[in-house]
């Protein structure tokens, strides 16, 4: 007779895999990467690649010094390299998304133990570093190339990156509808801006793309509708109170709000895993950003709030623990069965 | 009424490989070896010796306690011998060998002088009556329940995948099974009953419905694994909650499977003891069938009756294929809780490559007893138990979901059950 396996239960599993999840992920960033190569040329896909190669090849480098088994195959560095790259202006020179891919694997992702240990976001964190260090490339912003003459304009800032960018120094440079709110301007062209027709980063302008990715998503229940709806219905609502019915709307379009609450904030690892706790979480993110936009140094609060509610989370799941089915308070438990069998009765 | 309860998977169910054999006769065997523990509690004690010439129904083991059973033999002919065996669980149990004559003598319980709920608990407790299921717990003790019970909820809903044969039964014994719920019913001194069946079993459901008395209600619920939990269905289907560490009758519901109503019934009128049961053998590997199977007969002859040749057996599993036990070989026999045995093809069952937990909540989402399985496994690795206290470990159903759900594959309710067991030791010391 042939030899039985021999395993324990269940003998069947779902046909969910860490791979599909985040290649689910990687096909809801698609519409905002095609939408950041319509307004912002070849450059921006190479970048994007850059960061996307330089986030691999981090976690690879990583497993191959440690001498640990190889975990690329799960696909999350391509999502964290997608995003990072998603998350930088198109005027940054080649360099800055290899030292950021690698930084966001190598030190954020695996040195604290790699997929799902990591305590903040390694595409944020990321972002964040290179803002510190690179400060006046991440906040340099230029208009999107001329959609009438696309054909001809879709290599400009592979010419400017050449060029030592000295052109879009001089002639293209646009501050993102945020900062031109911060600096006092009203008029902003609210349609160009959810087209995402507008300076801000390769993948955070276009809103329809992003929603249809995030919508995506949480059709394929790779991610919980609670926190992208309450992060930017938190920011709609403190908008609201600190700059009037005029700012909600600019502050809704600009900026990376829809990347943020949809593709950052929902990171496993890094949110919490009680139905309290993620809305704790997503309402911080929301209140962060609007505090950062309109009281901070800084136009733009998303990354920092997200990074500041991630180090929370550790808290928030430790103070929440939710109560098992059928749960009984402690002082009722101890009274005789008659009791416990009444209140649960009263609670039906 | 909802009739959900939080949480729960949709194994594909596979059902359809036996839903429509008809329950039939497994053809005699030469030997049995009855298994004297085929119930939660305290083994039988043995009551014959070798040599003994028994009868079907001539009682072999005796009840040793209050949560005990008895043991009948299922087969007339001579005890052989006593046999220290593993059984389905892979735990060393005393079996009793008799020879098979094959002449199939009949020895039957005295007819009961008339019907109460005494002499129905009697008669329960005398034919060895335990909960079919599969948890295999004694029914005179969920009878003698302290509290005051309101509804008894026959439990149809058989949401393990594969298994088919209490969809059979009540489909082919249909009125055997709402007489044993009757007389459960008068046992208990209960006004209403529920039986209660998954929504796939529609059929079964209407020839129920047919059938039933006003005081029993077929209720059809919604197809989702564990709804035959008995927590679960008993939110299900009263909207009440059992309180954590409490029993059913706590909540004046007592649950029993439609199997064990149909040997109250068979008790109670035919004066049969409880020696076999209808069982589904199922998967790829055997041609599925539905089968009144004697207790005692080892997998190996099941095998043997069902088997295709030039297919080749990957993994054999006595119960469903989310909590049942995968066998070592083919050498256990089958008892009263034995409802299903799976053979397996390679194709049919996942191998698990354990990968880093990412965290991402599907366990918990969809544990229906809302638990925290990613944090419960992470303690009971570490030895944690002041964690896994904390998030309730002992509330645990074992269903399986957490593991079945998880996209790294990790074992958690296998990490689960081995803290259940750390948090036992502790509460010991």
């Amino acid at each position: 007779m042939n030899k039985l396996m021999v395993s324990v239960s269940p003998h069947v599993t779902s046909n969910s895999s860490t791979r599909k999840i985040m290649l689910d992920v990687c096909i809801a960033l698609v519409p905002a990467l095609i939408a950041g190569i319509i307004f912002y040329g070849f450059y921006a896909l190479f970048l994007v690649l850059l960061s996307v190669g330089a986030s691999v090849l981090g976690e690879f480098l990583y497993n191959l010094i440690r001498k640990k088994p190889q975990t690329v195959g799960d696909c999350s560095a391509i999502v964290t390299g997608l995003l990072l790259g998603l998350n930088l202006p198109v005027t940054v020179p080649f360099y800055l998304p290899i030292v950021g891919g690698i930084f966001a694997t190598m030190i954020v992702k695996m040195l604290f133990g790699g997929i799902g240990k990591n305590f903040a976001n390694p595409a944020i964190t990321a972002r964040i570093f290179l803002l510190l260090a690179w400060t006046s490339f991440m906040t340099k912003f230029v208009a999107p190339i001329d959609i009438n003459n696309w054909g001809n304009e879709c290599l400009k800032f592979f010419n400017c990156a050449l060029n030592g960018g000295g052109e879009w120094i001089n002639g293209i440079a646009s501050a993102t509808p945020l900062s031109a709110y911060k600096a006092g301007t009203t008029d902003l062209n609210l349609l160009n801006m959810f087209l995402g027709n507008i300076g801000g980063s390769i993948g955070e302008t276009c809103i329809p793309a992003l929603l249809f990715g995030g919508i995506y998503l949480v059709v394929k229940k790779v991610i919980d509708w609670k926190i992208p709806t309450i992060f930017i219905g938190t920011t709609v609502i403190f908008s609201l109170i600190f700059g009037g019915v005029s700012s909600v709307l600019p502050q809704l379009l600009g900026g990376g709000l829809f990347i943020g609450a949809f593709f950052m904030a929902t990171d496993y690892s890094t949110s919490p895993n009680t139905k309290l706790g993620v809305c704790i979480f997503a309402f911080g993110c929301g209140f962060l950003t609007t505090l950062i936009r309109f009281f901070g140094g800084y136009p733009e609060g998303v990354s920092f709030a997200i990074l500041l509610m991630n180090i929370l989370t550790p808290l928030l799941d430790k103070w929440i623990v939710p109560k098992p089915f059928g749960y009984v308070r402690k002082k009722r438990e101890k009274k005789n069965s008659k009791v416990v069998a009444d209140t649960a009765k009263e609670g039906k | 009424m909802g009739l959900k309860f939080r949480g729960g998977v949709h194994p594909s169910d596979n059902k359809n490989l036996s839903k429509n054999c008809q329950l039939e006769e497994f053809p005699p065997v030469d030997k049995v070896y009855i298994p004297l523990s085929q119930h939660i509690g305290a083994p039988a004690k043995e009551c014959v010796n070798v040599g003994d010439k028994i009868s079907c129904g001539t009682l072999i083991g005796q009840a040793s306690g209050f949560v005990s059973a008895n043991v009948f033999s299922s087969v007339s002919g001579t005890v052989v011998g006593f046999k220290m065996m593993h059984n389905a669980s892979s735990q060393m149990v005393n079996h009793v060998v008799i020879e098979n004559d094959k002449e199939y003598r009949k020895e039957f319980l005295p007819r009961l002088a008339e019907i109460t709920p005494e002499t129905i608990k009697q008669r329960v407790f005398d034919a060895g009556i335990v909960g079919m299921g599969g948890a295999t717990f004694p029914t005179h003790v969920k009878l003698s329940p302290k509290d005051k019970i309101d509804y008894l909820i026959i439990n149809g809903a058989e949401c393990e995948p594969y298994i088919t044969c209490d969809y059979r039964l009540c489909l082919e014994k249909g009125e055997e099974v709402i007489k044993g719920t009757e007389y459960l019913m008068i046992a208990l001194g209960v006004e209403k009953a529920f039986i209660a069946l998954e929504k796939n079993k529609a059929d079964a459901v209407e020839h129920l419905k047919t059938i039933t008395k006003p005081n029993i209600e077929i209720v059809s619920l919604p197809v989702r694994y564990p709804q035959g939990s008995e927590k679960q269905l008993i939110y299900a289907v009263t909207r009440r909650k059992v309180p954590c560490g409490a029993l059913p009758a706590n909540v004046g519901v007592v649950v029993d499977n439609v199997h064990t109503a149909y040997a109250v019934w068979d008790a109670v009128d035919n004066c049969n003891p409880l020696y076999k049961r209808a069982m589904t053998v199922s998967g790829k590997a055997c041609n599925p069938k539905n089968l009144w199977v004697d207790n005692g007969v080892t997998y190996s002859a099941i095998y043997d009756y069902c088997k295709i040749e030039h297919v080749e057996l990957s993994k054999v599993i006595s119960g469903g294929p989310m909590m049942g036990f995968s066998q070592q070989n083919l050498e256990p026999a089958t008892g009263k809780g034995t409802s299903s045995l799976l053979f397996l093809t390679k194709d049919e069952f996942s191998i698990c490559n354990p990968s880093p937990c990412i965290n991402c909540g599907r366990c918990a989402k969809h544990c229906p007893m809302n638990l925290m399985p990613m944090f419960l496994d992470k303690a009971s690795l570490t030895d944690d138990v002041a964690t896994l206290k904390k998030y309730g470990v002992m509330n645990c159903l074992e269903c399986g979901c957490c593991s079945y759900i998880c996209p790294a594959k990790r074992p958690l309710v296998q990490s689960i059950k081995r803290g259940k067991s750390l948090v036992r030791k502790e509460e010991k010391k």
